[in-house]
């Protein structure tokens, strides 16, 4: 039991550093900047791909420094031409906007690096277990995603709430024309924090897209647990995003382990045998639902606290 | 008003004329998924399809007409396949073609069912090139579908003894798989190959398609029963992560695989894959260089995953045409259908041929292993797949499904 529970925090609390990495970008610019960005996961694919094509060419370090930065000039490029022409007619298009470019980004994708998976693996020298616990290896990859993402954080953390910048960003979301009046180019501090939310995605993908598969399909796999991350834990909310990618982890990996069906519910009251005998629903593990988790996670939270986790707007 | 009447009768004459010469070209539809998550899957089926169409259509085509073939992009999902094939019927498609997906399978030949019960003497044919599920042989069988793929006992059944001759198996066998209509065959399949296969399934897990990103908790409960082969008819993302989650966890287990062979496998799991096993319809090492070569040649590449099998189904296809002829007039379908149910054809490894009780073909089935040395190394990587068994197609056959009450044409 005590190596279930060890085994199975580990696995959920790096994953749900992963789901925090690619997340974080997402938080931010709908936080700072209202715009709910569905291209965000294909901001974290690109990430992946340009990373692939620099470690095939250079090196695997250069290509994770590169890959952030040049999402990010991406980022601002979608910001400068596109999302500002759009700003002033609302939210809803710059939904569908962001939500077109994710189908051009995949498109673009299958144009020059083909449908299938590309071999983007990290070098053979970081692929050793750092350690072994009942007698399973631990990856040491995976506590380096996981470093990544923590060091991401207080990063993150540190700017918003600690220096000027932070100060000016959140006073640009707060209160636009205030800040504006005080002298600040809000427009261009919109772009900078659009071009900072895509590079963290684009070094999300840099860094995982080594772990998992590098396939068209990546941005469509994530982008739709990320909004969960950001809706659980709260729009905006840079500590909500990571409480919520943690528990969106944990929660994932012990329902793998846990055979818990309906039916056992109800061998408390001595029904058991008559809840197997009606299957279906009665009988369904959780096991064989823990994809699902994340999404009753969001539910739930949805239901009792709509603003999510840490949400402000309550 | 003279002049309008010349006219009419030029017309007339004409379009006679035409009617004469043009002969109707037997057209084929391509349902599959072209754009979405199963593209690069979706997009083999057509190639190789094409592929042998040409080959066809230079050797002078059908009922003197060039065969036609349209593609159809169904998105990757049910409902698209749904209007799809209503558009491909309605503009006069003969035959179906589809293979990525059981599920879509799955609606189109209810789609195709009811079609031709609605539609006497316009009936369309589909080609199941690669939907695997038991249930499209069984309880949805009719006479138009025909499958040119395996199903997961004969998959389960050559692993099983092939792993067992190698000595590879061992007596602990875990079984995961997809949590849909093919995942849940596979299940069934490994649970009934137990006993022959002389082992115990020490632990069964069946989890959403294409949901988990992170599969460290499904190893973790692997290594939890010890098993000495882990079984899974899993593909794509669902596959790949999972061994790879096993390679990275240092998990000392054998996989029997069904899908392996697909295109980044091996270069994405890497040495994680060496020594695993996988039960396909083609091993290109058996196969005869020159049509290789051939198709490189027409395509760019060898031929990959479902691209053999495709290949086999259209040149059955091919077979079953050249015993007809139409003269030129109508094509009829069930004509068609008929000459399929007898049609065969020659193979590296044997005989293919339909078994007229549920139109599944009976295919030899290859196990191979992932090694270094294969002739046909995959994915830019040394390693490919090296035969180990060749099961004969007779031998590979599952008895047909007591579900299937085909109704045949008069």
């Amino acid at each position: 039991m005590l190596e279930f529970v060890i085994v199975s925090t580990l696995n959920g609390v790096t994953y749900g550093l992963l789901l925090f990495m690619v997340s974080a970008g997402l938080t931010l610019i709908f936080g700072m900047m209202g715009v709910l960005n569905f291209a965000h996961a294909s901001f974290y694919m690109l990430g992946a791909y340009i990373a692939y094509s620099i470690t095939r060419t250079i090196d695997f370090w250069i290509g994770l420094l590169v890959a952030p930065i040049l999402v990010g000039l991406l980022g601002v490029l979608v910001e400068r031409y596109l999302l500002r022409r759009v700003h002033r007619y609302g939210h809803a298009h710059e939904l569908l906007l962001t939500f077109g470019l994710a189908f051009i980004f995949e498109e673009l994708i299958k144009l020059f690096y083909g449908d299938f998976p590309v071999n983007y693996a990290m070098p053979a020298y970081l692929r050793f277990p750092a350690f072994s616990l009942f007698g399973a290896d631990y990856p040491f990859y995976r506590i380096f995603i996981g470093l990544v993402a923590i060091g991401m954080f207080v990063l993150l953390y540190l700017l918003l709430s600690r220096t000027r910048a932070g100060l000016v960003v959140r006073a640009a979301e707060r209160l636009p024309s205030m800040a504006e009046a005080l002298g600040h180019n809000v427009p261009l501090v919109f772009m900078g924090v659009f071009g900072v939310g895509a590079a963290l995605a684009g070094l999300g993908g840099a860094v995982a897209g080594a772990f998992f598969p590098t396939n068209p399909n990546m941005a469509l796999e994530l982008g739709v647990i990320v909004f969960v991350v950001v809706v659980v834990g709260g729009l905006g909310s840079i500590e909500g995003s990571l409480v919520a990618s943690l528990m969106i982890g944990v929660f994932s990996s012990f329902a793998v382990g846990l055979n818990w069906s309906l039916a056992r519910l109800f061998d408390l009251v001595g029904l058991g045998d008559w809840a197997r005998d009606l299957g279906g629903l009665m009988t369904l593990t959780l096991s064989s639902i823990s994809g699902t988790v994340p999404f009753l996670l969001m539910l739930i939270v949805l239901l009792v606290r709509p603003a999510g986790l840490f949400g402000e707007r309550n | 008003m003279r002049a309008m009447k010349t006219l009419a009768v030029a017309a007339a004459v004409l379009s006679l004329g035409a009617a004469e010469v043009r002969a109707e070209p037997l057209k084929i539809g391509i349902i599959e998924s072209l754009s979405g998550a199963q593209t690069s899957t979706g997009r083999l089926f057509a190639t190789a399809a094409q592929y042998v169409v040409d080959q066809i259509n230079a050797e002078g085509g059908f009922n003197g007409a060039p065969i036609e073939v349209v593609e159809y992009d169904n998105a990757g999902g049910a409902t698209g396949a749904a209007d799809r094939f209503r558009q491909a019927a309605a503009e006069g498609v003969h035959i179906v073609l589809q293979g990525a997906s059981s599920a879509i399978a799955g609606q189109i030949t209810e789609d195709v069912r009811r079609h031709n019960i609605r539609n006497p003497g316009n009936e369309v044919l589909f080609m199941n090139l690669g939907a695997e599920a038991l249930e499209l042989t069984g309880d949805k069988c009719h006479f138009y579908h025909f499958r040119f793929t395996t199903t997961a006992p004969m998959r389960v059944n050559a692993l099983v003894s092939a792993m067992a001759e190698e000595g590879d198996l061992g007596t602990r066998v875990y079984s995961i798989n997809q949590n849909y209509s093919w995942g849940r065959d596979m299940e069934e399949a490994i649970l009934a190959a137990a006993e022959i296969g002389g082992y115990e399934v020490v632990d069964s897990d069946l989890h959403e398609v294409n949901r988990i990103q992170d599969f460290s908790p499904f190893v973790a409960k692997i290594r939890a029963s010890q098993p000495d082969t882990v079984m899974t008819g899993n593909w794509s993302n669902d596959l790949l992560l999972l061994m790879k989650a096993a390679g990275d966890a240092g998990l000392d287990v054998r996989f029997g695989t069904t899908f392996l062979d697909q295109v980044g496998n091996l270069a994405n799991a890497g040495e994680t894959a060496v020594g695993h096993y996988i039960a396909h319809l083609v091993n290109l090492e058996l196969e005869d260089e020159a049509w290789i070569a051939d198709y490189e040649q027409a395509t760019g590449h060898v031929p990959v995953y479902i691209e053999p099998q495709t290949i086999n189904a259209i040149s059955m296809l091919r077979e079953a045409l050249s015993g007809l002829d139409f003269g030129g007039g109508e094509i009829d379908v069930t004509q068609i259908a008929l000459a399929l149910e007898g049609a065969t054809l020659e193979g590296a490894n044997g005989t293919l041929s339909i078994r007229p009780e549920d139109h599944q073909v009976v295919t030899p089935v290859v196990v191979s292993r992932v090694a270094e040395g294969a002739k046909y190394p995959v994915d830019d990587t040394q390693w490919g797949f090296v035969p180990v068994k060749v099961v004969a197609a007779e031998e590979a056959i599952y008895p047909v499904q007591d579900s299937c009450n085909m109704e045949r044409p008069d």
